[in-house]
């Protein structure tokens, strides 16, 4: 087999990873976990996930040495792929937890979904294209499968949007650091299919077997 | 709106998805892999699984099947039964699951709700409550599948299990319960009043029943033995739904 990039997958006890490594391994893609920086693979993509609260998330990454790493590791051209609350770390802040920072690397804030609407927005919702993106074609209305309570707000540059009592970023790109508020590894085929299309675009390659010596 | 959610329901014992015949006894219908796989594929919007081995021994070998179920499947899926403490909520979810249900051990101390929520986030923890209709209460809450009642009403239950931190409520009516005479409508009409989504489970027969539940409040609806049977294929009936102008994924 030909080196492919590995993808890395930032394990800090906030992640369903088992799912998102089975959704690569579906798509052929080879990933290791990593609980520290130093584990991480020499090159390929970085993907964050993350479940539960921003502080707990935010404070086990500062843990593992990731908070500090990760900046550094854009600032190189690392591409970083965050996932639900992935990506609500990647931004400013959160509401969540008004005292803690987010990673800033995506500008903007992440706000608390409501009134009016039931939250956490558990299901599945339709995306819509705001702004076009090499690697990510228009949805047409595909269903992505969503549980969060808190959404970043949507900026000029967010490339999907959808909606649950207010529009919000379900996909917001900065160069090589996209973040995905859907699950791409629990929404059927084209969860799976925008997984692929980010991560390609991100340096992630299917092993190809090496031609037979002759 | 997010679109309104078709689930099929497995009972799990030892490993195995079984279904009850008539209160004689289990008959075995597949590995947990096999039929998420088959459920995915007919676009079941999520899947629930309820373990129902008596043991301890019996639950410790679901970490392992779950691990294989979040590894084939490409929907959420929740996985409940005999979850008592934050330890055992933390194994089926680093094993894959995404969210775990509470029931009984919820209703014996409430405090672990909150301590779930807590710790992973109310969008993780499903309460499931069985209820039955009572002159006194309007509708009780019952443990151990129905058959134990207690002294709680379901409405102060809900309302009660929203502040303690679920992020949603699976309710079945006992009453409705394999009956297939519809779902327990007023039932749903109040208990959709609550600020966290609403699966409705017991009842379901045919196609209108889904589409009566899903008009009375309930944001999900569930069902066992109609899908595991094919007695209502899932695409059938989400097509139905749809062409009755419910949002609904196809």
């Amino acid at each position: 087999m030909s080196a492919a990039p590995t993808i890395t997958l930032i394990d800090y006890d906030a992640g369903n990873l088992a799912s998102l490594e089975g959704a690569l391994d579906r798509l052929g893609l080879v990933h290791r976990r990593a609980a520290t920086p130093e584990q991480a693979a020499p090159t390929g993509p970085i993907v964050l996930p993350g479940v539960g609260h921003f502080d707990a998330a935010q404070r086990s990454l500062a843990e593992r040495g990731w908070w500090r790493a990760l900046p550094e590791l854009v600032a190189e051209g690392r591409p970083l792929l965050g996932i639900c609350l992935g990506l609500q770390l990647l931004a400013e802040g959160s509401e969540e937890a008004p005292r803690a920072a987010g990673l800033g690397l995506i500008p903007g804030i992440v706000r608390r979904l409501g009134p009016g609407v039931k939250v956490p927005h558990m299901g599945w919702s339709q995306v819509r294209q705001h702004m076009a993106h090499p690697a990510l074609p228009d949805p047409k209305g595909a269903w992505l499968y969503f549980v969060h309570s808190y959404a970043l707000e949507p900026s000029t540059e967010s490339v999907y949007l959808a909606d649950h009592g207010r529009p919000f970023a379900a996909i917001e790109a900065r160069g090589m650091v996209m973040g995905f508020q859907p699950h791409p590894e629990k929404s059927g085929r084209p969860g799976l299919l925008l997984l692929q299309s980010a991560l390609t675009w991100m340096g992630a390659r299917t092993p190809v077997p090496e031609e037979p010596c002759n | 709106m997010p679109a309104k959610r078709v689930i099929p329901c497995l009972d799990v014992k030892q490993g195995r998805v079984v279904k009850g015949v008539q209160f004689k006894g289990l008959r075995d219908i597949g590995h947990p892999v096999e039929l998420a796989r088959r459920y995915d594929a007919e676009s079941a919007d999520e899947l629930v699984f309820l373990d129902i081995s008596a043991s301890l021994e019996a639950r410790g070998t679901r970490e392992s099947w779950v691990r294989d179920v979040a590894h084939e499947l490409s929907i959420p899926f929740t996985v409940g039964g005999g979850v008592s403490k934050v330890e055992d909520a933390r194994s089926l979810l680093r094993a894959g699951a995404d969210k775990v249900a509470v029931n009984s051990a919820a209703s014996l101390r409430p405090a672990l709700v909150t301590e779930l929520a807590d710790a992973f986030g109310r969008q993780c923890v499903v309460a499931a409550v069985d209820v039955k209709r009572d002159p006194e209460l309007g509708w009780r809450v019952y443990l151990k599948g129905g058959t134990e009642p207690t002294a709680r009403s379901a409405r102060d239950w809900l309302w009660e299990l929203n502040e303690l931190g679920a992020g949603e409520i699976l309710l079945t009516s006992m009453d409705r319960d394999g009956t297939g005479d519809g779902f327990d409508l007023p039932l749903l009409d109040w208990a959709s009043e609550l600020p966290i989504p609403l699966i409705a489970s017991g009842g379901a027969g045919r196609e209108v029943h889904f589409l009566e539940a899903l008009e009375h409040g309930a944001d999900a609806v569930l069902a066992a033995t109609l899908f595991h049977e094919n007695l209502l294929p899932i695409p059938r009936l989400k097509a139905y739904l749809a062409e009755h102008d419910l949002s609904i994924r196809i």
